[in-house]
């Protein structure tokens, strides 16, 4: 069925079902994709605030912005929307220059950072063409406040691991951080926390390699774009603008 | 986008940096959980043990249900399911409720397991997430505060103080605070037996209908006259009246309870909450619109608004799924409306599939416009000329559905398929000099038949009927009939309107608009070249005005004329709810009726004179016309009018006020003189209020008790009308309250609206609580045991017993316990849960499978049948309103009209407003779809890191011609707001000064601010409790809040410009100045 | 007039690093909380430090090779001198950069767990190899004059000659040999190490304004001339002065080689941004408007043009070049000073604007926190970070001096 032609609710189905099937297969057959329709963006920011709660990220972390951009002159004006997520290149310039190898692709096209091993030297951040890695410096939102609430020391699960926030100095503080692809909840059979939280029903998720997949179909769309493919980097997040 | 560098924020002409903050040392927060300081050790040395432990494969722990609780959000109004992710007892992570049509489109089906329905998180807005940090404000208030003895109201020099010493001070009264004596609640409570309340009000009635004499009245209560606030004008009611509760948008479930506690328990008749600060007017519309007319009055008129209308609908919506073309006038469904959670994946989904378009009529280019095909940006306030201009092209091309405007009544009606007809071809009786509807013809005001029957030409006929009669003869009306019977001159209720939009030309309606005359006819063409698949749905901008009422009717008239009402794709009123107050036969609890042993019941002239017509009143035998200030028939609980009317005294003055969960002081327009009259004790004697944090309004209460947060109570929200299924929410408790608790009826609890209620209520005695509180066996001690109560009327259905939700089995009861091993006593004790519902085992198992799944929910194939939505309205419309038109203003005494006009901006006194030339800027607000009315400022995952400040928008044009730049400073200032300013405290004024933002997408000649930011307390402003210092966090009182600066009506002086019918404050019609700063 | 500048830097440094110990306890216990680079702007004023820092170091060295490599007669005393100045500045560069690690402790990794596919692994292998070329090289440089010193009863020394005594003339040749050995080791090491720190830039695809073929030359360069410069500041206040003529002579050289180099780095400097200019493509122009015309515009036409490139340049025309003044060592030297002093503007003027501009424009408005903006100025504690690592590279300099036989008894001025 053309994806046009599926209800919302049929798509949702689609996507845990081709989830299921991928995780069915082992790791190196998987690659990881996300579509995001920018014609579907409304600039809700669901998903960057999912990601920040979902992985409990800190001030100055974000992997998930939405940039806003206004068009045209009074009274022809519209806004366009751009999430952005980690591109998990194919070829990720942020891979090569860690010097700790830190940060590395996966089997399943996911460029994971080793919390425990990265130095925070930030080369990673200044190599990535699309600004998707920050830098965890230590804050708590609550800084500045009579006290630090325990929800911002509860830990994070990115990678499937137990990340207490319990100081200011224990990892993922001081380490270079970015989208997961939300590995932590593939894992258990869930889709990531943008993608089932987006208001407009625009991010798609699925295994590019599986031709049946959801992803797979839209791959294939003819307004499929990816950013800055000048770079090489070979982004596994798509866009249909 | 613009470059404005958002690292440093002004607030007040002090420069912060917003970024980079410095760790205040401050002492725990009243009391509180201790400050838990960050002493952060040599960052050397790695502990790696620490940090990254696998334990044994993957940790996530959010697949397994028993750590969800599914309960409900309220960082705005749409009240969202929600799924809350619970870790060692804290909320972590805030999701959508997958069973709900709120969250999943469509939904999962309502058996689904709830071990496999984990694995779905649902949709949900990012206020709605960010919701973890407004449960955990650092700011939040545990303990009772009392303001210092020997300050002011306002000072913000607080002593904690034992609830019970609380309570006792509140009921008692006495020299609280220094400042000589202040009533008790005791004082208040006058007329304590329902009997005599119910003498008293009969009597009172009469004495109004001049049956009986004031003086005939005194003798024959003489012994009572003291209970009374005005024995002269019986009218007024007892004393008890002038015990207040004021309440922002209180929710279903915490509305009825409050209200047993003030209406039927307290006697008091003044129960309020927002609404008409919020879009009453849009409410008013549609209800007056849809009323039902029954037996000699239109019955029953506006009565407890959003429970019972009246017969009448309060909130139409469109079907957009099937829709191929709507309008939204005046709101921005991806950002606010009801809500985004909800609706955007319908729009965008739609859109997407092509046959989907849709406008948008906003002055500002809404995110909703920015994706819209067409955006149309009016004039502020020109969405009735609008309409009204597109009313005229559809009549003169006969765009309009004639079959459906012509059928006179129900059978007509379903000659054609509809579920629906309006009175269009109504007779409507004529003023003399033949311009003004009057009143619909009924068969005795010509003497042709009796005097309950409606009157149509058929066939150049005129015939009688009863348009809701089921079956009988089909009327099909002339449309544009007019002429006279027994000298009675009459005309079509269409022909009236057809009057009204030819008054103008095409080119004044566009004009007056604010828009090409072309882009007028495009819309009005699309919108009829989709059949009954168009609709024009509209919110807050057209009705917050004067003129809301009008506006709102005119809008509504446009889908009038495609007929769409009912039909897929068109207009409709919704899945509806189940009825948790247990008003349906058989339910179990009867929560509306009965189980209210003693209970006193209230009677009176509301505070705001709401629900009252000055001419049935003796203060009008009194005074006669002008009124002092204005009288509200069709609306209720008028937000705005109550401060300043106890200030007046108008009708009569108050002794107690409570504050819950709203903040006049800062939501409301022109509302400074609400806040100089709070401030003066004088004014009114003992103020109290219950809240989360120090709120902008609560800062000058009296006492503060704490509230629980949403995540940490319970309520019963109900569906927004886009949802075509039915479905009832459930919040409950998710967390357990960090608030303190304390011991009411010997039960513990937590310190809550509702505990305080329960202890003023064991405190005095009143009827209806404690032991055997419901009934014999069914004690009232603790929210729950009524709460509970509702769940299990959900649980039980409306159908009497054959439509009872699934017996939750042994897993699922398993499930339900363990995901409440983090929960005490005073939250969850299953076996008080047990007795409140009648210790009913097949009943308990029922509300645990409610409980799992945080309500009941109708399943989503069951939202149509056939061309139809299944959930219909299946009445009249009614063009002419005429329960409208037989009201009078009670300034002028002029008769309001039936049919929508087009009004110029007035005040009370019904002058129109003209504004000095030098404020040229129209002035209004929006909400942004990161914050939550005012009370998101603590969420800093929003509204500080997405958004740090908002900002004065203005047109690129304008920007130019004033010389002003993005990042410069204004300051907004009005005709009534000459300094632009807000008296916060003698001696501090809070300047009403924003950053500009130069954009495109905005209307020349406006200016505007998104609502949500120019907070002066709720966190941000420094407190001392118990001579101890709490700094407050700069980071909250960012940005601008328009408010201050909005006009005050020049007639009653201390309160903002409002729409007498509908109620509404006006915010869009204020006329303002930009002094750069 | 020596002695009290000598006096001034003591007292400077003991300050610098009193003061500056503030800031490095604040790193210390709060980690990279108040810096003011983060996440838009990954690298600040440590990072600028440590490439200022380790370009002094390389061009020290390089200078030190004439000695043991070339065998420039004219340098010959002051062999040790540029060794402990590289030594010093390594020092310096490596605190820096150490202090610029989200974990510390982890800095093994790079060389352990290495990605040789990292230009900044290759800068860890390449550093502690230098580290060691210096190390050894200075020890074979002062062994003999170690012994003395031992021998005069030098504690420090009798522990740093390591058991050595042979002061044997067999022994100083092999020294020499090893020096000259270790030397040729040396340049091309530093070469690599220092145009590897620019590569380390140049590489960055996504920072054009780096990503040039002639980053790495452009950062040797820089490092000659401000290593020279330094050393021209250094010998003239520590250097072997006994011998008037010769002194003056070999400041003269001194000068001469740093003013060619200098102008040979602004030569280079005008192509890139010429060039860079020219098409007027935001993601290369817009850097390179900031430098020029953006908030910080004096920090290049004020410091770096006119202190640290046209005043020096003439200074030194005037003193080096032309045959007009006869005694013009102080006044190389200060040219020296203010080439060095100032060419930190020139490495903040390379980290710092390349990450100027958003990746994505908008990208600044979307989401904001510590560390997502595009402006940077250094907070006081970075500022203090610094002013400690540069005095503890000033005190260490200055103790060697006096505990270590760097510059030999004799050869100092008696005054
Ligand atoms: N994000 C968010 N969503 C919310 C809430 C919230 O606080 N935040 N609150 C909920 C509540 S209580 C409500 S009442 C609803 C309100 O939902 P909406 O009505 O959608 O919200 P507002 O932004 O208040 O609506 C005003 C809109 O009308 C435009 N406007 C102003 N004046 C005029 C006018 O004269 N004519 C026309 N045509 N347009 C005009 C404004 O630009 C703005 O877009 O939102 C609900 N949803
Ligand atoms: N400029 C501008 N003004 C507006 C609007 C706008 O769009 N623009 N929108 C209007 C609309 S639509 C509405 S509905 C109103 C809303 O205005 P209000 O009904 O006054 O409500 P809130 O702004 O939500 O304020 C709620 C207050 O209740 C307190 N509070 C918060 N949570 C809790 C709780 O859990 N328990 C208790 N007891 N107290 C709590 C806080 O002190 C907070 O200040 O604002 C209106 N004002
Ligand atoms: S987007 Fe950036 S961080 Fe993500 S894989 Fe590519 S280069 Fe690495
Ligand atoms: S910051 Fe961490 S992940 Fe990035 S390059 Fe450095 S060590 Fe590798
Ligand atoms: S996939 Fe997960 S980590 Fe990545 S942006 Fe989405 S929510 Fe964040
Ligand atoms: S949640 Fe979806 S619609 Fe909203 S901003 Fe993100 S991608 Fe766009
Ligand atoms: S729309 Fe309102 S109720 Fe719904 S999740 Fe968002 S804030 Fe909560
Ligand atoms: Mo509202």
């Amino acid at each position: 069925m053309a994806i046009i032609d599926m209800s919302p609710g049929e798509v949702r189905q689609r996507m845990m079902e081709d989830l299921r099937r991928a995780l069915k297969r082992p790791m190196e057959k998987r690659r990881w994709a996300m579509v995001i329709d920018l014609q579907k963006c409304v600039g809700c920011t669901a998903c960057t605030t999912a990601c920040v709660a979902e992985n409990h990220l800190p001030p100055g972390v974000v992997y998930r912005p939405v940039i806003e951009k206004e068009i045209g002159r009074y009274p022809n004006v519209r806004k366009n929307f751009l999430p952005r997520p980690c591109m998990q290149c194919e070829n990720p310039p942020c891979v090569k220059v860690c010097p700790a190898s830190a940060t590395w692709k996966r089997p399943d096209g996911i460029v994971e950072i080793d919390y425990e091993k990265c130095i925070g030297c930030r080369y990673c951040i200044n190599a990535c063409p699309y600004s998707a890695r920050t830098f965890d410096k230590g804050y708590y939102y609550s800084d500045g406040t009579p006290y630090i609430p325990e929800y911002e020391k509860k830990p994070a699960f990115e990678y499937g691991k137990v990340w207490p926030r319990n100081n200011r100095e224990d990892s993922p503080v001081g380490n270079a951080r970015k989208c997961t692809y939300c590995v932590h909840r593939l894992d258990k059979g869930m889709l990531p926390a943008c993608v089932t939280t987006c208001l407009g029903d625009a991010t798609y998720f699925g295994d590019a390699n599986d031709p049946e997949s959801l992803v797979a179909e839209l791959l294939g769309s003819p307004r499929v774009m990816r950013l800055k493919e000048g770079f090489g980097t070979k982004p596994a997040t798509t866009y249909l603008v | 986008m613009k470059d404005i560098r958002k690292k440093t924020v002004e607030i007040d002409g002090e420069k912060i940096k917003m970024t980079r903050r410095c760790f205040l040392k401050s002492a725990a927060f009243f009391g509180g959980i201790a400050a838990l300081s960050q002493v952060p050790g040599m960052g050397l040395v790695d502990k790696l043990a620490s940090a990254g432990t696998l334990l044994g494969q993957n940790a996530y722990p959010f697949d397994k249900p028993e750590n969800v609780i599914y309960t409900c959000c309220l960082q705005c109004h749409t009240a969202c399911t929600i799924k809350a992710k619970i870790l060692d007892g804290i909320m972590v992570k805030v999701d959508g409720n997958p069973y709900s049509p709120m969250n999943l489109n469509p939904h999962l089906s309502y058996d689904t397991d709830p071990k496999e329905a984990v694995l779905y998180d649902g949709r949900l807005c990012p206020k709605g997430q960010a919701g973890v940090q407004t449960l955990y404000d650092p700011y939040r208030i545990r303990k009772v505060l009392k303001r210092k003895p020997g300050t002011k109201r306002g000072e913000n020099k607080w002593v904690t103080i034992d609830f019970d010493k609380a309570i006792q001070e509140i009921v008692e009264g006495g020299n609280l605070f220094g400042e000589g004596n202040v009533p008790g609640l005791k004082d208040i409570w006058a007329v304590r037996d329902g009997k005599l309340m119910k003498a008293l009000k009969k009597d009172a009635k009469k004495v109004q209908m001049g049956k009986m004499s004031v003086e005939q009245f005194k003798a024959k209560h003489s012994q009572h006259l003291n209970k009374l606030i005005d024995p002269n004008h019986p009218d007024l009611g007892p004393i008890n009246n002038q015990f207040v509760f004021l309440a922002g948008r209180i929710e279903h479930g915490r509305k009825e309870f409050a209200k047993r506690f003030v209406k039927n328990a307290f006697g008091s008749v003044n129960w309020y909450e927002h609404t008409t600060v919020c879009e009453q007017s849009h409410h008013i519309a549609f209800n007056e619109m849809t009323a039902k007319y029954k037996g000699g009055r239109w019955h029953p008129m506006l009565k407890e608004y959003f429970e019972d209308y009246g017969g009448g609908k309060h909130h139409l919506k469109p079907d957009v799924p099937n829709a191929e073309f709507v309008i939204w006038f005046g709101t921005s469904p991806f950002e606010a409306n009801f809500g985004p959670t909800h609706w955007v994946s319908y729009i965008t989904n739609a859109q997407a599939k092509k046959n989907f378009k849709f406008a948008v009529v906003d002055p500002r280019l809404n995110k909703t416009a920015a994706r819209a095909n067409y955006w149309v940006p009016v004039k502020p306030g020109g969405d009735a000329p609008l309409a009204l201009g597109m009313i005229r092209w559809i009549i003169e091309n006969k765009r309009y559905n004639e079959a459906y405007l012509r059928a006179a009544n129900r059978a007509a009606a379903s000659l054609n398929g509809d579920t629906t007809w309006t009175n269009a071809t109504h007779l409507v009786r004529l003023s003399d000099d033949g311009k003004r509807g009057v009143k619909l013809l009924r068969g005795d005001e010509c003497n042709v038949c009796d005097q309950h029957l409606f009157m149509a030409v058929s066939d150049g006929k005129v015939v009688t009927f009863d348009p809701y009669a089921k079956g009988g003869e089909p009327v099909v009306g002339d449309i544009f009939a007019e002429g006279e019977i027994n000298g009675v001159k009459y005309k079509t209720a269409f022909a009236l309107l057809r009057d009204v939009v030819m008054e103008k030309s095409l080119e004044e309606w566009a004009k007056e608009a604010g828009v090409p005359v072309r882009q007028l006819i495009e819309l009005a063409r699309e919108f009829t070249s989709h059949g009954r698949k168009a609709v024009a749905d509209m919110y807050r901008g057209p009705v917050q005005h004067t003129n809301g009422y009008y506006n709102g009717t005119a809008i509504i008239t446009l889908n009038l004329l495609v007929g769409n009402c009912d039909w897929k794709g068109g207009m409709m009123k919704g899945g509806g709810h189940w009825h948790e107050d247990g008003s349906k036969k058989g339910q179990p609890f009867n929560l509306k009726k009965g189980l209210h042993p003693g209970k006193i019941g209230s009677y009176g002239i509301t505070l705001t004179r709401e629900k009252w017509r000055y001419e049935d009143t003796t203060l009008f035998q009194k005074d006669g016309y002008p009124a002092k200030r204005t009288w509200y028939p069709y609306t209720g609980n008028v937000y705005q009018e109550v401060i300043p009317s106890a200030a007046d005294g108008y009708p009569y003055r108050i002794k107690f006020l409570w504050l819950h969960k709203g903040t006049p002081a800062l939501s409301v327009p022109g509302a400074n003189s609400t806040i100089e009259i709070l401030r003066d004790p004088k004014e009114i004697p003992l103020i109290i209020a219950d809240d989360i944090v120090i709120g902008e309004t609560t800062m000058y209460a009296d006492y503060i008790f704490p509230d629980t947060a949403i995540w940490e109570r319970w309520g019963t929200p109900h569906l927004t009308p886009a949802c075509p299924t039915a479905g009832s929410k459930v919040r409950q408790p998710a967390v357990e309250s960090l608030v303190e608790t304390c011991k009411v009826f010997g039960v513990e609890q937590h310190i809550s609206m509702e505990a305080v209620m329960l202890a003023i209520a064991e405190k005095m005695g009143l009827p209806g609580y404690g032991k055997d509180g419901f009934a014999p066996n069914l004690d009232f001690t603790h929210r729950d045991e009524f709460y509970l109560k509702a769940v299990a009327n959900i649980a039980f259905g409306d159908h009497g017993g054959k439509d009872k939700v699934p017996l939750a089995d042994r897993e699922e009861l398993s499930i339900f316990k363990a995901a409440r091993r983090h929960l005490t006593k005073a939250t969850f004790d299953e076996a008080r849960w047990k007795r409140a519902i009648g210790e009913d085992e097949d009943l308990w198992r029922r509300v645990v499978y409610v409980l799992n799944r945080g309500g009941r929910f109708e399943d989503a194939s069951r939202a149509y049948v056939g061309d139809k939505v299944r959930h219909q309205f299946k009445s009249q419309f009614n063009l002419f309103v005429e329960h409208v038109a037989l009201g009078k203003n009670s300034f002028t005494g002029e008769n309001f009209s039936g049919i929508p006009i087009y009004e110029p901006v007035k005040d009370a006194a019904g002058r129109p407003v003209v504004f000095p030339e030098r404020y040229e800027f129209q002035l209004f607000t929006y909400k942004h779809i990161l914050g939550g009315q005012s009370r998101t400022i603590s969420n800093y995952w929003t509204m500080v890191s997405e958004l740090g400040e908002n900002y004065v928008q203005i047109n690129t044009l304008d920007a130019r011609r004033l010389g002003l730049k993005d990042g410069d400073r204004v300051r907004i200032v009005g005709p009534t707001n000459p300094k632009g300013t807000i008296p916060i405290l003698p001696g501090e004024e809070k300047p009403v000064v924003g950053t500009v933002r130069v954009e495109e997408g905005v209307r020349p000649g406006t200016v505007v601010a998104s609502w949500s930011f120019g907070h002066w307390a709720y966190g941000g402003r420094d407190v001392v409790v118990d001579n101890k210092l709490i700094k407050g966090d700069r980071r909250r009182l960012t940005g601008i809040c328009p408010n201050a600066s909005m006009m005050v009506d020049p007639a009653v002086k201390n309160m903002c410009l409002t729409d007498p019918i509908g109620g509404s404050c006006s915010f869009y019609d204020s006329k303002v100045r930009l002094e750069k700063v | 007039m020596k002695k009290t500048i000598s006096g001034l830097v003591w007292l400077i440094a003991i300050v610098g690093f009193v003061v500056g110990f503030y800031g490095l306890y604040q790193r210390i216990t709060t980690g990279h909380i108040h810096t003011d680079y983060g996440s838009y702007i990954p690298w600040g004023l440590w990072v600028a430090a440590y490439i200022y820092f380790i370009g002094l170091s390389a061009g020290s060295f390089l200078l030190s090779t004439l000695v043991y490599v070339v065998r420039v007669e004219k340098l010959e005393k002051i062999g040790k001198l540029a060794l402990f100045t590289a030594f010093g500045c390594l020092i310096a560069a490596l605190l820096s950069i150490w202090m610029d690690l989200g974990h510390m402790g982890r800095v093994y990794r790079v060389v352990l767990h290495g990605n040789l596919r990292s230009m900044m692994t290759w800068m860890g292998i390449l550093y502690s190899s230098y580290f060691l070329v210096i190390l050894v090289e200075l020890w074979f440089a002062m062994r003999v004059d170690l012994i003395k010193k031992a021998r005069e009863g030098s504690g420090i020394c009798s522990i740093l000659s390591f058991g050595s005594t042979d002061t044997s003339p067999k022994s100083i040749q092999r020294d020499r040999k090893v020096l000259k050995v270790l030397g040729t080791i040396g340049v091309p090491l530093a070469i690599a190490f220092h145009g590897g720190v620019g590569a380390l830039f140049g590489v960055v695809g996504a920072r054009t304004y780096w990503h040039s073929g002639l980053t790495p030359i452009a950062f040797l360069v820089g490092a000659l001339a401000s290593g020279g410069a330094l050393l021209t500041a250094i010998v003239y206040v520590w250097g072997p002065d006994r011998d008037r003529e010769q002194f003056r002579e070999m400041m003269k050289y001194l000068g001469k080689v740093v003013l060619a180099l200098v102008l040979i780095d602004f030569l280079l400097e005008i192509a890139e941004y010429f060039v860079g200019m020219y098409p007027g493509i935001p993601d290369e122009a817009e850097p390179i408007k900031a430098v020029l015309f953006g908030k910080y515009w004096y920090v290049f036409w004020i410091v770096h043009v006119f202190f640290g490139v046209f005043v020096p340049s003439v200074l030194l025309f005037k003193n080096a070049v032309s045959q007009k003044v006869k005694n013009g060592a102080a006044a190389i030297a200060f040219a020296g000073l203010l080439i060095a002093v100032t060419f930190m503007a020139v490495r903040l003027n390379i980290v710092i604007p390349a990450q100027v501009s958003p990746e994505i424009e908008g990208l600044q408005y979307a989401f904001t926190g510590p560390g997502l903006e595009y402006h940077y100025m250094p907070t006081m504690m970075e500022w203090l970070v610094t002013i400690w690592v540069s005095s503890l590279g000033a005190l260490l300099f200055l103790i060697g001096y006096t505990l270590l036989p760097i510059v030999n008894e004799e050869d100092r001025e008696v005054a």
